[in-house]
């Protein structure tokens, strides 16, 4: 079982977590066409790389983003949300 | 044969003063405390312990290391226990498995022999392609495949399972496993070793020189942990092994695992290499050394490495005459030989056997043929070479090459935190140095000393033959012991065109029987290598993955844990005789019992004290949020589809949740108790999703303002029906004429309260929100004051019908994950003219495209009688699906079935009449009804009588 | 006979409150404030505990002291755990069961106060001496208490 390093409680078992999907921009709602809207709602991409990802720490409710290598399995970096895009 | 006491057997494993009774098959024998099932029927001479699992030819011992699937035996309720590392336990009771009749000295179907020409390779893909012969070949196989019977009176067990923590986890302790051990310690890592076996010291136990040392000094170590008896099953990531005892699994996490897991010695391949008597030397080496059992009395010794030579020391001090050493090999090294001096025991170099002679009844080996002659003999004792026992290695990532120098897989790159010595590392003579190695770097790699990089010299000699295989045109020369696999067998396969090792795996099922390949793989891809002119480097090897040995389910299993949530007034509910119902992680009354009532009848009496008289329900599993600070009305702007920003102070509104997909997700009521503090309520099932939701939006957007969850802090009971309001207001300060939606603040029965007007149900209401600890207080005096009144309480399912009568709907049940607010109803909800809401631009989207499906009321003729639809009953229009039920249930107020149901956009005005299919495919006429179907104008709820 | 004693101190006073300027408002109601995340401090009968970045529970006499008036960025929590103290020589072989944090590898000379999940159930949890302090929302608690109790009866 992996293990992941919460921000703020420190490295716990994987099972403490939860995943919240990958960051992505959204994109200006009064701007953006149909289809760049679909796009970003309905569109993920699966393939292997660097993900920036959303993950929540469940005991403390604690939301931080976590750097994945998903082609090689590996947790690179996990730090708070400060706001950047 | 058990051999007397002598300096020989000093160091076995057996009590000769407790002898212990058993059974096998039918026959009372004797065998000793410290025994195996095996071991003590090879002292009682018994050498056929199984039947083959195709050919059901007798089997007897070959590995002695937990291994052998020819000697899996059935004992009362346990199915396959492996008779080669149980201990004997008095009055044991067992059998052979896979035995037709006559058990397992008479066994029927032994004539399947004679018939392994209609049994080729690949012979299920084979059977199964002729359709019509499917139904026949499924009895046969039913019949034929499979171990062992299932017990299904077994009582259930509770096996504990627990995490574990260390430093340095060692595999195997062997020589490199001890040293490994030892050397991590000394730098200062917390070290657990871990064996199989049932002692420490490596599979032939005492044989290697040093070895008891070692195990003294690692037991003599205060920073080593000691489980012998125990394997690890599998290795997942970030070094988490199981680690799997007789009664309790622990799930170990290291810092650094080291893989001493040594190796597996392989079988030979040729004619009727699987007779009783045939086995591998370092079996024979562990009857001897543990158990004091001689088991052959004149041996032929199948030789190819320097382990045959050491091993036959042991042999020869057990008495066991050697008459002749068939060496694989044309030049054999005189230092290996030098064992044998002056014992005048002839080595032929450069033969081979080219086939064992059966005895007469076919159970056991009388002699061997060679290329130079026939000797006679009782036993054939192979030691021709190893496979490393490297599958926690494979597991944990390990890129593993062919070193021909030693010719097997080797590791060439381990991952982090991953270290391999011994056999399994391709070091079959400096073991103890290797180990030293890895225990080193393992414990640096945790930040315990200084890695002592030590070098370790390579082998000299090749300790495993490359080609221990024999061709023999009649066959009968095994691979694969597990799947009764002749070397024709593979080589078919490769003709055929499964010429990738995967693909012949799969194929000829090599390598897939219960001790998955471990004396078969080896020689299975080497085989492969031949026949496609390759190397094994080339032809590879198969996934290995967990688990390593067979885990009982009980240990998989162990004891879970599903946490169960009860709101403060649960004892209440016990008392009044609740019936539960799980909803989610919840547990809530479905109703309340009452003695001499069915359910329905006591579901309807609930209904009809709310109707009219009171009722009382529990509704503290609703999700209890808070927010607070002057940006919290923006906060809610943001997340729901109606608008916040100008509800008034003291009143409450309904609130509708989408996602970003403009999908319905939640509801729940909004309550404003001042301009920068709300306090609002999700629905029971998302009551945690949703909070974490909102916290995640608050961390990206920043605002001025905080969530606090007060789902589990705060009981909740709605209070409802027309005399409700005359019995709550001598218990409460709030004046009770606040309106419809209102919220107030103040005190019931004396303890802080949020009270909210609702109409959920269709009468006048107040939610009556208090602090946990006062819930029960609270509830016991609204039960007290209401006695006289017929209070009663009210379960989920007289509160799913109330709420039907009014048309609400129940999100999760009249909507599912594509429902838009359009879809069900919700239409007057949606603000789109606001600035921003999660799902507001997808819904702006939607709301330009035609609409599929529409959620309705609907009511059954009034007089029907017939069998009612059920919830996801689809409604039917012209031979087609033009929609389904959600919801349906008896209104005892309108005396008719209503419910909601979604229908094509074309069908929604009232009176339109539709059909609904039943199960059993009938159709039940049904109108379109407006909605609310009981008081439409809402007069009840706003108003007291 | 339980190999683990516990005591239910559920009935203690205590108070939370959480935001970006709550430190800084308890420390103007004159209490001392655990400097760095999951810490905590002994106070007069009682204990307050920074949970994670920005949250407070403070147990005892002083959780009165937070019924003061909030101010901005300061959101009061409303406690209502089920509150337990559990001791016995078998405490550790109960965590291993059903916990996957490493209490002993835990210095508790820092004072750590952790988040995790014992039992599936989400927990504070603060080693103190030879005791553990846990806290988990009181709608888990009975069932919370069963299951402790049942693994620790059944230790081997």
């Amino acid at each position: 079982m992996k293990i992941m390093t919460c921000p703020v409680n420190g490295p716990r078992a994987i099972t403490e977590f939860a995943y919240g999907g990958e960051i992505r921009p959204m994109p200006n709602p009064n701007t953006a066409s149909d289809d760049q809207w679909a796009d970003y709602i309905f569109n993920r991409n699966g393939a292997p790389g660097m993900k920036r990802e959303w993950w929540c720490h469940t005991p403390s409710n604690t939301w931080f983003v976590a750097e994945r290598d998903t082609e090689r399995d590996l947790i690179m970096r996990t730090y708070l949300y400060m706001g950047e895009a | 044969m058990r051999l007397p006491p002598s300096a020989t057997t000093a160091g076995e494993w057996i009590n000769r003063d407790q002898p212990l009774r058993f059974r096998f098959e039918g026959r009372d024998y004797a065998g000793c405390s410290g025994d195996t099932i095996a071991s003590a029927l090879a002292a009682n001479g018994v050498k056929v312990l199984g039947r083959s699992f195709k050919y059901h030819r007798p089997r007897g011992l070959m590995s002695v290391a937990n291994h052998d699937v020819n000697a899996v035996m059935q004992w009362g309720g346990t199915p396959n226990v492996r008779a080669d590392a149980m201990p004997l336990v008095a009055g044991m009771d067992l059998t052979a498995v896979n035995t037709f009749g006559g058990g397992v000295d008479q066994d029927n179907a032994r004539i399947l022999g004679w018939l392994s020409r209609i049994l080729p390779v690949g012979f299920y893909y084979k059977a199964f392609h002729t359709k019509s012969l499917f139904p026949l070949w499924e009895k046969v196989f039913r019949m034929a495949t499979g171990l062992g019977k299932v017990d299904f009176s077994t009582p259930r067990l509770r096996t504990p399972k627990r995490y574990g923590f260390c430093d340095v986890l060692v595999v195997g302790a062997g020589l490199s496993g001890l040293s490994a051990a030892l050397a991590a310690a000394e730098q200062g890592a917390a070290v657990v070793i871990v064996d199989e076996n049932a002692r420490l010291g490596g599979s032939t136990h005492g044989v290697s020189a040093g070895a008891s040392e070692l195990v003294a000094l690692v037991a003599a170590h205060p920073k080593i942990r000691i489980s012998a008896d125990t394997y690890a099953a599998g290795y997942y990531t970030d070094h988490w092994v199981p680690l799997v005892e007789r009664d309790r699994m622990t799930k170990m996490r290291a810092q650094a695992v080291v893989v001493a897991t040594g190796g597996y010695e392989q079988p030979a391949v040729f004619r009727n290499n699987d007779l009783p008597g045939i086995m591998l030397a370092s079996g024979a080496q562990r009857l001897i050394r543990r158990w004091s059992v001689r088991p052959a009395q004149r041996i032929v010794l199948l030789a190819a490495n320097a382990d045959a030579y050491l091993a036959a020391e042991d042999f020869l001090a057990a008495g066991i005459e050697i008459a002749a050493v068939i060496d694989l090999r044309e030049d054999v090294p005189e230092t290996q030989k030098s064992a044998l001096a002056g014992r005048h025991i002839p080595v032929h170099a450069g033969d081979c056997i080219l086939e064992a002679i059966p005895s007469a009844n076919g159970k056991g080996v009388v002699g061997v043929r060679t290329q130079s002659g026939t000797i006679a003999c009782d036993g054939v004792f192979v030691s021709v070479g190893w496979a490393p026992t490297a599958p926690l290695l494979y597991q944990a990532g390990t890129k593993m090459r062919y070193d021909d120098a030693v010719h097997q897989f080797v590791p060439e790159q381990l991952p982090a935190g991953v270290f391999a010595c011994g056999r399994v590392n391709g070091i079959h003579t400096a073991r103890a140095l290797d180990g030293a190695r890895a225990g080193s770097a393992a414990a640096a790699h945790c930040g315990f000393g200084v890695d002592q990089a030590i070098t370790v010299p390579p082998e000299t000699a090749h300790p495993t033959h490359p080609w221990p295989i024999v061709a023999h045109p009649q066959g009968k020369n095994f691979l694969d012991f597990d799947e009764d696999l002749q070397l024709a067998d593979l080589e078919n396969a490769i003709q055929e065109g499964f010429d990738n090792i995967e693909l012949m795996k799969r194929y000829s099922t090599v390598g897939m029987g219960p001790s998955q390949g471990k004396h078969s793989n080896m020689n299975a891809l080497r085989v492969l290598a031949r026949c496609t002119a390759s190397t094994p480097g080339e032809v590879g090897t198969t996934t290995a993955r967990p688990f390593f040995h067979p885990v009982p389910m009980s240990h998989l299993a162990g004891r879970g844990f599903s946490p169960e949530r009860r709101t403060p007034l649960h004892a209440r509910h016990v008392a009044a005789g609740a019936v539960w119902m799980s909803a989610g992680v919840w547990q809530r009354p479905e109703y309340y019992a009452i003695a001499g009532q069915s359910r329905a009848q006591c579901i309807e009496g609930e209904v009809l004290a709310v109707r009219y008289g009171i009722g009382l329900i529990d509704v503290g599993t609703l999700g209890k949020l808070e927010i607070r600070g002057p940006q919290a009305a923006e906060f809610l702007e943001r997340v729901y589809i109606s608008k916040y920003a100008g509800l008034k102070v003291g009143m409450t509104r309904y609130a509708v949740m989408c996602d970003e997909s403009g999908v319905v997700i939640d509801d729940g009521v909004v309550a404003r108790l001042a301009a920068d503090h709300f306090y609002f309520t999700t629905t029971t099932s998302s009551a945690a999703l949703i909070y974490r939701e909102l916290s995640r939006w608050n961390t990206i957007w920043k605002l001025d303002c905080g969530i606090v969850n007060l789902t589990g802090a705060m009981a909740a009971m709605n209070l409802a029906g027309p005399q409700a309001k005359a019995i709550l207001v001598s218990l409460t300060d709030v004046d009770l004429s606040l309106p419809y939606l209102a919220v107030r603040e103040g005190k019931v029965c004396g303890v802080p309260a949020r009270l909210m007007r609702v109409g959920f149900v269709g009468e006048w209401g107040v939610e009556i929100h208090v602090p946990a600890e006062h819930g029960a207080a609270v509830w016991d005096a609204l039960m007290a004051a209401g006695k006289s009144h017929g209070i009663r309480p009210f379960g989920v399912e007289a509160q799913r019908l109330l709420r039907l009568e009014k048309g609400h709907i129940i999100i999760g049940q009249d909507t599912d994950g594509l429902t838009t607010p359009g879809e069900a109803a919700l239409d007057w909800a949606v603000k789109l003219d606001k600035h921003f809401f999660v799902g507001q631009r997808s819904l702006q989207a939607i709301a330009r495209k035609p609409r599929h499906q529409q959620l309705v009321g609907f009511m059954l003729a009034a007089g029907y009688a017939g069998e009612a639809p059920k919830e996801c009953h689809l409604v039917i229009e012209g031979g087609e699906i033009a929609g389904r039920v959600t919801s349906i249930a008896w209104s005892p107020a309108l005396s008719r079935h209503i419910g909601l149901a979604y229908v094509r956009s074309d069908m929604t005005s009232v009176d339109r009449p539709f059909e609904i299919r039943l199960s059993n495919g009938s159709l039940v006429a049904a109108r379109v009804a407006k909605t609310p179907f009981y008081d439409p104008e809402n007069l009840r709820q706003k108003e007291s009588s | 006979m339980s190999a683990i004693h516990f005591e239910n101190v559920s009935k203690t006073s205590r108070a939370g409150v959480k935001g970006p300027a709550a430190a800084a408002w308890l420390a103007i109601l004159g209490l001392p404030v655990p400097d760095a995340p999951n810490t905590w401090l002994p106070l007069e009968g009682g204990l307050i505990a920074r949970l994670g970045l920005s949250e407070f529970l403070v147990e005892g006499p002083a959780s009165a002291q937070l019924a003061a008036p909030i101010s901005h960025g300061v959101y009061p929590v409303l406690r209502q755990d089920t509150a337990l103290v559990l001791k016995g020589e078998r405490l550790n072989d109960l965590l291993l069961e059903t916990c996957s944090v490493n209490f002993l590898a835990i210095d508790r000379r820092t004072r750590p106060a952790l988040l995790t999940s014992i039992a599936g159930v989400g927990v504070t949890a603060i080693p103190d001496g030879n005791e553990l302090r846990l806290w988990c929302d009181c709608t888990y608690g009975e069932w919370f208490i069963d299951t402790l109790s049942s693994v620790a009866n059944e230790l081997i």
